[in-house]
């Protein structure tokens, strides 16, 4: 079970008690990890990395260059560059913009040794793509997204907008505990384990505009 | 010598000495109106001799040309036995300045029974009339200056009867002078003035004892419809014979209404400014506690993947303490991004603006108090700039951020001029606040908007931060310059007429 060389990862985050406690964990969990203080210090060196092979985790909230704009921009320079973004927690938006950035994939800080390796292996399953990956949308998820009720895509599309129940329930004319019954119901349907990865099966989904 | 002639002489001598003494002029005329005698006091106001005037009709010399036919006609219509006929027409004397004459003419038979002469006895009433006219003008002048004051003019005597009613004031109570006039003031007051007037006058007529008299009241006074308004009464007195009452009123319903806007505004104004900090603290502090919790969750989940290499007992046990630590950070991260999606419920809602009108709207607001401060204004802004998708009430924000700190900056400088200007720029829209404060201090230049860093005793080190986030979202740019002169330059840079960065592309 020892390939950290196989599993090398660029951390990036400006902040240096995260910086040393995301990396000891990554360590812990047997990855290779680099740390830059910003996109521009990771940028700078762009030649020497191998973006083939690692996977990057980025902060979306940094000074300079922020970690959307450095996602845009190695995805646009390094075709199937893999980018996780950090992003806070409950930022549903962010999540949505990062995922639809061409992300593979977020992480809402502060989170598990669980939640990070398990989203960096599923980054690791992709095989970088020479060129943009198309969206591959899992025959289940759409099937699961078939058999959704109206009301409940309804719904589905107020969450991933990052809406409460409340604003979620003034929005569709709805009372609070009704949508929550919804929420729950679209859960369920989805097969969705967490908000989080029903945020990425709606992204994937392309439900998100 | 005939003895009976004497008493005879005598009294014409005496009448014509009277006639000579006498300090009003008189004339003595034929039933013609040729000139007979004029005495020693006609000769002085005329100008004219006896003997060069005997013989002409007064209207040939004395009588202005305008006034001949009537002198003329009203002198032939007096006849003898008809008693005295006044009338009041000038005289031109001889170096033509003009005198107004009250003449009684009264005519006298001879003794054939016929018009024999005319006496006319003339009173020179040109200064008198002068008095009387200087009078009447002034009396309409005041009137003229009553009728046009914006404030209603009420007299009263000391009974409280109404004597006058100015325009204003019948456009004020909405009633006609007629209509008041004699009747109690205290029909234009409101209960308990209303019943209490009567009352505050008969004290102040016994006591002396001044409530009211010479200085502005705020009260309430009453339209005649029973409307009640604000108002703002001032009382004159003065005497007449009797105490007399002038009461200035003015209606301050509009006034008060104004001010009343303008509190309500500021009111809200300085909620929602503090309703915007705090949301905009509450961001900052969320993401600022929320790295620490981060680097702690992290650390843990490497104790915890490092003591996964162990499988003893005591092991497991950590493992399970710190996977509930986590999950208590986890916990802690929750309530912070619920305080801070609590504060700020705000969604941001980018339209397209024009930024002149932003930047006014917000430096209204902005500069409330700022001429107190002693801090002079300029506003260059560039007219037919594009239009800007930006967020209306956060564009607000940083303005105001930015001219507060200005007005902050400049509270010990000598000069204190503020520039506010708006500009278009290679694509960008260019909002600046300059000053002539101290400019920023060189040490905090290179952090400045970095959050809760202030110079300021009661500072919270936020608005740069939060201005500069705001500006970002926006896909502009914020920056800062110290002038080679005293003062700083705040530049805020948007594009022109894209969309706010946090909307959907
Ligand atoms: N116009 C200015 N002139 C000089 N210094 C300024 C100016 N604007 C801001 N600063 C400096 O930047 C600091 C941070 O400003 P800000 O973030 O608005 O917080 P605060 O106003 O609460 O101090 C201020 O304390 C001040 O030292
Ligand atoms: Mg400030």
């Amino acid at each position: 079970m020892d390939y950290p060389v196989s599993k090398p990862i660029y951390l990036v985050d400006d902040d240096p008690a995260v910086q040393r406690g995301v990396a000891a964990l990554l360590v812990a969990a047997e990855y290779a990890v680099t740390v830059f203080d910003s996109g521009d210090a990771l940028l700078a060196c762009m030649d020497e990395l191998d973006f083939q092979q690692a996977i990057v985790l980025a902060d979306v909230c940094m000074p300079g260059i922020q970690g959307l704009e450095l996602q845009a921009r190695l995805v646009a320079e390094r075709p199937g560059a893999r980018v996780i973004v950090m992003t806070a927690h409950g930022d549903v938006p962010m999540a949505v913009r990062a995922m639809r950035g061409g992300a593979v994939d977020f992480l809402e800080k502060p989170f598990s040794a669980r939640e990070v390796t398990t989203a960096l292996d599923r980054a690791f399953a992709i095989v970088p793509a020479a060129s943009p990956a198309p969206v591959t949308v899992s025959p289940v998820c759409a099937a699961n997204y078939g058999r959704l009720t109206p009301r409940e895509r309804e719904v589905l599309g107020e969450m991933i907008e990052g809406n409460t129940s409340k604003l979620i329930a003034r929005n569709l004319g709805l009372s609070p505990r009704t949508v929550e019954v919804h929420r729950q119901k679209i859960m369920q349907k989805m097969q969705a384990r967490s908000f989080a990865e029903l945020v990425r099966m709606a992204v994937d989904l392309d439900l998100s505009r | 010598m005939p003895d009976p002639d004497i008493p005879e002489i005598k009294r014409a001598s005496l009448a014509d000495d009277l006639l000579e003494a006498l300090e009003t002029p008189v004339l003595i005329l034929d039933g013609n109106g040729a000139l007979l005698r004029l005495n020693r006091a006609g000769e002085a106001l005329t100008g004219y001799t006896l003997d060069e005037v005997t013989g002409r009709p007064i209207w040939e010399f004395l009588i202005a040309d305008d006034e001949i036919e009537t002198v003329r006609r009203q002198f032939l219509g007096c006849r003898a036995g008809n008693g005295p006929v006044n009338n009041t027409h000038f005289w031109i004397a001889r170096d033509g300045r003009k005198r107004l004459m009250r003449c009684r003419h009264t005519a006298h038979r001879t003794d054939a029974g016929e018009t024999g002469y005319v006496l006319v006895i003339a009173t020179d009433i040109t200064d008198q009339r002068v008095t009387e006219e200087k009078l009447t003008k002034s009396r309409s002048f005041l009137q003229s200056i009553i009728d046009a004051s914006p404030v209603a003019v009420i007299t009263i005597n000391q009974e409280g009867i109404i004597l006058s009613f100015s325009r204003q004031a019948e456009v004020t109570f909405g009633g006609k002078a007629e209509d008041v006039i004699g009747r109690n003031i205290n029909i234009l007051m409101p209960e308990p003035d209303r019943s209490r007037h009567d009352g505050y006058l008969g004290r102040y007529l016994e006591t002396g004892e001044a409530r009211i008299i010479g200085q502005a009241r705020s009260l309430n006074a009453m339209r005649l419809n029973g409307e009640i308004f604000p108002a703002v009464l001032h009382v004159s007195e003065f005497q007449n014979g009797e105490n007399i009452f002038v009461g200035f009123i003015e209606d301050v319903t509009d006034q008060r209404a104004a001010e009343r806007q303008l509190s309500e505004t500021q009111a809200q104004l300085h909620h929602t400014g503090r309703l915007g900090a705090m949301g905009e603290m509450a961001t900052t502090i969320a993401h600022e506690l929320n790295q620490p919790l981060t680097a702690a969750s992290s650390l843990m989940g490497a104790a915890q993947l490092t003591l996964e290499k162990n499988t003893d007992e005591r092991s497991a046990r950590a493992i399970d303490l710190l996977e509930d630590s986590v999950s208590e950070i986890r916990r802690a991260s929750d309530i912070i991004r619920q305080m801070r999606d609590f504060v700020r419920k705000r969604k941001t809602a980018p339209s397209l603006y024009d930024i002149n009108q932003v930047v006014t709207e917000a430096s209204t607001i902005a500069l409330i108090g700022a001429e107190a401060e002693g801090i002079s204004v300029t506003k260059n802004l560039q007219p037919d700039l594009p239009i800007s998708m930006i967020d209306r009430i956060q564009i607000q924000q940083v303005v105001t951020n930015l001219i507060r700190n200005a007005i902050d900056a400049m509270t010990a400088s000598a000069e204190r001029h503020l520039t506010i200007a708006t500009g278009y720029r290679d694509g960008m829209i260019e909002i600046t606040v300059e000053d002539t404060g101290p400019g920023i201090d060189g040490a905090i230049l290179p952090k400045l908007f970095e959050p809760f860093l202030t110079t300021k005793e009661t500072g919270m080190g936020i608005g740069l931060s939060i201005s500069k986030s705001i500006v970002d979202a926006h896909q502009g740019k914020l920056s800062a310059i110290n002038k080679n002169t005293r003062g700083c330059i705040f530049t805020v840079s948007l594009p022109a007429g894209t969309r706010n960065g946090l909307s959907s592309q």
